[in-house]
Order: structure tokens, then sequence, then C-alpha cells
């Protein structure tokens, strides 16, 4: 058995995860639509939608909780629809931690190696790696109820990681969570991952996490992918209304078809329109006596302020994103003209059929 | 102004009079059970070792002479044992395979393993005692005859170890029932499925350990109950302590008492033993020792 950390590239080759035509109905609700999906050998992809579209339910497929109404797993090319939990030699990481209250942090970490009967001094050595890795070497001997949130999840993800699956998941599993820790851990698991190099699923609804941890990033909506790109792309290019909606703000207006740039005309979007999805910080705007916003409030998020403004048409609001020097400038109360510098994200033509949220 | 002092000396009276009243008031039911339930068996002991007056152990001679008071210990200590085991392995895995699986079901178990409760346990006694004569009757040597006789073989009769686990469902259920609901089962179950443990593993290493009070209350209830039981053992005719108490005292009374005495101070000791480990290996117990332990090494470390 070698140490996790000198795992081989060949070892990678084979932990390739895909979802085949994946479909779940839950009596007559369906929860995932013939959901297609390939994870490469070492990848991490999270897969961000709202509450309820489907991607627990996706990940606990690929755990064996639940199985799917047609459609196959796949890990490293071998069908594993079948398999028991038990026998996937899956890792998973929960929102609620799951450690067991009965057992220390050294016996949750060595349960996993237990299960499988490992010689005792070597289950004792692994534990005590995987521990030192995720910087918990002192707490072996105490209990769970005697860890903080951030560190029984720590513990979580050196059990997970103890049995060297082939496959991580991870469920929610920084939800339950304070701000800083939440990044710090978030660090924590991409550091482990791209070390061990092993294929990762990462569910989440937070956005920024989504974002700023994965190699790519699946959207889900009512259980069906809506986009699955690099998290650059995802932001920046959204290929749905949901997705441009659903990443990050965005601020929704109705454009003639010859609408190239600059001035950002005020009007809802509408059946003649092309209607334009614009990221804050690609709008600027200038103050001007007779600009078609007011600006309402600013919120100081520190690098940046967001300035939100109300149009004379009714539920439309422009939001921007601005340096603190502009922000002087924006009181509330100011009246300023929206101008868009560069490409929207997202430009949906009139003759092109879309439900629309806004009327 | 004498009318004056009076008032205020009975106002202070009122203030503390009644509370030394209240706090020795309480104690009072507190006094009236441990009344209750020590003089008889202080009554017990002190006819068995004060024969006449004079401390004398000779009523325990019994314990040496009677070769049948052992054998009915054995047989009893082997019931109780068998009834646990059985009461266990079946009862932990269906409650937690009917909160796993289904919930539905949950009811029906519950109104299943309640039934003892309403039928007393002479009348179980008469339709097991029916069965039993009915297998005997099938004939010397056929099939029901000779099941009749294996789960009567006095050595062991296995007919006892079925009856009591009957009569321990409804209390067992309850326990184990209401253990299983205060721990996160799903999750605890599907962590260590994903971990590689079959769920018999998973129940005997994490569910069991975690329903600790629930097991302890359910085994010392068995253990109770097969020291205790008289009327369905006398009526099938095994002889445990309880039926060999009752037949030694139609001839040598103090003897049977002085055992009784034994067997419950015995049962104390055991629930005293079990409430000690209980503390012991609860995990805030062994949380406790692991920080102690940490301190003890941070101190040797500086």
């Amino acid at each position: 058995m070698s140490t996790p950390a000198t795992r081989t590239v060949t070892d990678q080759a084979s932990n390739e995860v895909v979802f085949d035509g994946i479909s779940k109905a839950f009596g007559p609700t369906t929860v995932l639509q013939n959901m297609d999906l390939r994870i490469g050998a070492g990848e991490l992809i999270t897969v961000l939608g709202p509450s309820g579209c489907g991607k627990t339910t996706a990940l606990r497929i690929l755990a064996g909780f639940e199985k799917p109404t047609t459609g196959r797993v796949l890990v490293g090319g071998k069908d594993i629809t079948s398999v028991t939990p038990n026998r996937r030699g899956i890792g998973m990481v929960f929102q609620a931690y799951s450690l067991f209250p009965n057992m220390s942090v050294q016996d949750n970490v060595e349960y996993g190696l237990r299960v499988r009967k490992i010689a005792a001094e070597k289950r004792r050595k692994t534990a005590t790696d995987m521990l030192e890795m995720c910087g918990l070497g002192q707490f072996a001997p105490r209990f769970p109820h005697q860890l903080s949130g951030g560190q029984q999840q720590r513990v979580a993800l050196a059990r997970a990681l103890a049995t060297q699956p082939e496959v991580l998941l991870l469920d929610e599993p920084l939800s339950a969570l304070d701000a800083i820790v939440r990044v710090q851990i978030r660090e924590e698991i991409r550091r482990l991952q791209q070390q061990l190099g092993i294929t990762t699923m990462f569910v989440t609804h937070d956005q920024e996490e989504a974002l700023a941890i994965a190699n790519r990033v699946a959207v889900l909506n009512s259980g069906v992918i809506e986009q699955i790109d690099k998290p650059r792309e995802v932001y920046q290019h959204p290929s749905t209304e949901f997705v441009a909606r659903f990443v990050g703000s965005v601020t929704e207006v109705g454009v003639p078809a010859d609408y190239r740039g600059g001035e950002l005309p005020v009007q809802a979007p509408a059946k003649d329109l092309d209607t334009l999805f614009v990221r804050p910080e690609d709008i600027t705007l200038i103050p001007d006596e007779d600009g078609t916003c007011t600006v309402v409030s600013q919120i100081y998020t520190g690098e940046r302020t967001v300035v939100n403004t109300t149009t004379a048409v009714e539920g439309l609001e422009v939001t921007s994103s601005v340096s603190a020097a502009e922000a002087a400038d924006l009181t509330p109360g100011t009246r300023v003209t929206p101008h868009v510098m560069s490409d929207a994200a997202l430009r949906v033509f009139a003759h092109e059929v879309r439900e629309r949220v806004a009327p | 102004m004498g009318a004056v002092t009076t008032e205020a000396e009975k106002s202070g009276q009122q203030t503390s009079g009644p509370g030394i009243a209240v706090r020795t008031s309480r104690w009072l039911p507190v006094i009236a059970v441990a009344l209750y339930v020590t003089i008889p068996v202080l009554c017990s002991i002190y006819y068995a070792v004060f024969p006449g007056g004079n401390f004398s152990l000779a009523a325990y001679s019994v314990i040496t002479e009677d070769a049948s008071l052992a054998a009915a210990a054995s047989r009893t200590f082997l019931i109780t044992g068998l009834t646990i085991v059985v009461l266990v392995a079946t009862l932990v895995p269906a409650l937690v395979a009917v909160h796993l699986w289904a919930p539905k079901l949950r009811p029906i178990l519950e109104i299943l393993c309640t039934l003892p409760l309403v039928v007393p346990p002479i009348a179980i006694a008469a339709g097991v005692i029916a069965l039993l004569r009915w297998g005997a009757q099938q004939g010397r040597g056929s099939v029901p005859s000779q099941i009749s006789q294996f789960l009567q073989n006095p050595d062991l009769p296995l007919i006892l170890v079925g009856t009591y686990v009957v009569l321990c469902l409804p209390f067992t259920f309850r326990s184990i029932d209401a253990g299983l609901r205060t721990i996160p089962l799903k999750a605890m179950v599907e962590g260590s499925a994903i971990l590689g443990s079959s769920i018999w593993g998973t129940i005997w290493r994490v569910v069991i350990p975690n329903i600790r009070g629930s097991m302890l209350f359910s085994v010392f209830f068995t253990t109770a109950l097969c020291f205790g039981e008289f009327s369905i053992a006398a009526t099938l005719g095994q002889q445990t302590i309880p039926v060999w108490l009752y037949d030694v005292s139609s001839n040598n009374f103090r003897a049977s008492i002085a055992i009784a005495v034994l067997l419950n101070l015995a049962t104390w000791a055991l629930l005293f033993i079990a409430t000690l480990s209980a503390d012991r290996f609860s995990p805030a117990g062994r949380a406790a020792r692991a920080e102690h332990s940490l301190q003890k090494q941070k101190a040797a470390a500086s």
C-alpha cells in the first residue's frame, strides 16, 4: 500500500466517473432527467444549484444510497450501478459531519481501515498520517463533541481519505460552518484533492464556493445540467438565463437588436427586444442630472462597493459594482446614466423563444 | 406594644419556620420509600442469619449441601444469557431496519411487541403447555414430539428462553426504540456504509455503542425478569431458582429466605456495577479521561 501522497498517475487514469443517462424519480416527482456528466480522473467538479435541483440526489446515486431509475454510473470504466455503497470504495464527507460520537478522533479515522481488516499497527500509522495532513495531530485522543465544527469536518475529511478512495464526494460540507472557517477548509480540501489527485464531486448551493474551488462547475436546475464549464466561463459566459441569474448577480434589460454597447437603454425585457444580462462590474454609472437611474443604496463589500439604482420602469433595477473612489460620487439620490463598457454576460435574441420571468 | 412584638416574632418565625419544615418534609417520601424497600429485606436478612437471636450462617450450608440449587442456578444463568442474546440479536436489527427503511411498519411492530403486556403470563404458560402437549401427543419419535422434548430439555429449557424473550419485548422494544430516536441513525449508517462496513458491522460497532443506555436497560430488565419469573417456569415444571426457592420453602423455609436474600443482594450488586461501568464507558466519561491524559502530556512536555 503506497502512501496517499505518492499515488501514481496510472492509478488516476482509472478514476474517471461517468453518469450515463441518469434519471431519478421519487414517485411522481422527477428529480434528475437523463443526466450525463463526466468527471475526469483527478478532476474536481462542483455541482451547483438551488435547493431541490437534484444535486444531492446525483451525489447520493454516485455514493450508492439511491438507485437511479434509468441510466448507469461508471467509475474507471466499471459499471457500479448495482454495487452497494460499502463495496464502492468511495470516500464521502457529509454536511452534518456524521462522525461516530462513541469513538475518538483516532478511532473515527481508523474505522474504514478496521472494516477492511488492516493490521492495527498499520492503520494507526495511516490514521496518524492523515490527521497530521489535516492539521489535527494533537486532537487524536479527543472525542467529536470536544471539537469545533471546523475541526469535526476536518476529521470527517481525514476519515474519508484514510481508505485511499478512488473518488471523493462532498455533500455541502461547508454550509454548517462560519465564513472564515469555510474558506480555510475550502482551501484545505482543494490542496488535499490536488495533492492526492483524487476525482472529486463537490455539491454546493453557494456559487462563490463553487467557482473558487472547481476545475469545472456544473450548474443544475430542475434535474437538468444547464451548463458545465470552467468557473470563469460559467460566470462570464453563462449559456442560459438560469445560469446568468443563479451564478453571480445580473441586471436584465431589453435592448434593440442593433444595440452594441454604450449607454444602456432603460427598458424592461420585452418580446420584440433582445434581452441583455449584464454583470455589475460591466456597468459604469456616470452621474448625470438627466440620468435614467437614481441611486438608492450602496453596499460596502470591502474591495468593491455595490451600488443599487432604481429606474422609471417598475421592477427594473440596475446594479453596478464600483471602486471605493467612484462610490464617493454615487451617494443615494444621485441621478446617473448606466453605460455598458464591455461585452454583456449573455444576450438572448428576440427571435429565440425562451421562457422569461420578467414581464 | 407587646402585641406588636408578638406579631414581629410570629412573622420572623413564619419566614424561617416553614423553610425548615419544607426542607424536612421533602425527605419524607424518600424516607418512606427507603423504609418500604429496606424493611422487608432487613427482616429477611435478620431471619436468615439470626436464627433464635444468635448470628449463624447455617442456613447457607444449603449451597454446598443441596446439589439441586447449583443446578437451578446455572440453569437460570444460562437461560438469562440466552434470553439476552436472542432478544438483542432479533430486536435491534429489526428496529434499525424499521427505522431506516420501513417507518410505516413501526406501529405494526410496536403493536406486536406490546401484545404480551395484555396477555397474562399464566395464559401464555397455558398456551405453551397446550402446544407442547399437542407435540408430545403426535406419537413417540414423531417430529413434533421430538421438537416438544427438545424444547423442554430440563438441562436447557429453550421453551423458557423463547417465552421470556416474548415477555421482555414490550419493555425492551420501547427502550431501544426511544434510544434509536435520539441518535442520527440514518447519517451514522450511511457514514459507516460508505467507509465499507456492512449493516451488521454498523449495528455492532456504531449503533449499539450509541444506544448504550437502552441496551443496559434491556439487559437488566431481562436479567431481573429471568431471575424472578416463577409462574411460567413452575407451570412448565422447570427447575429455575424461583421454582427451587418455592420447593425448598416447604421443608427448609429459612434456607429459601437465605438464598432469596443472597439473590437480591447479587442483583443489586450487578445493577451497581452496571451503573458504574455505564458511566465509565459513556462518551462523556471517556472524553474526560482523554482530556485528562492530554493535560498530562502537556504538563510532561512543558
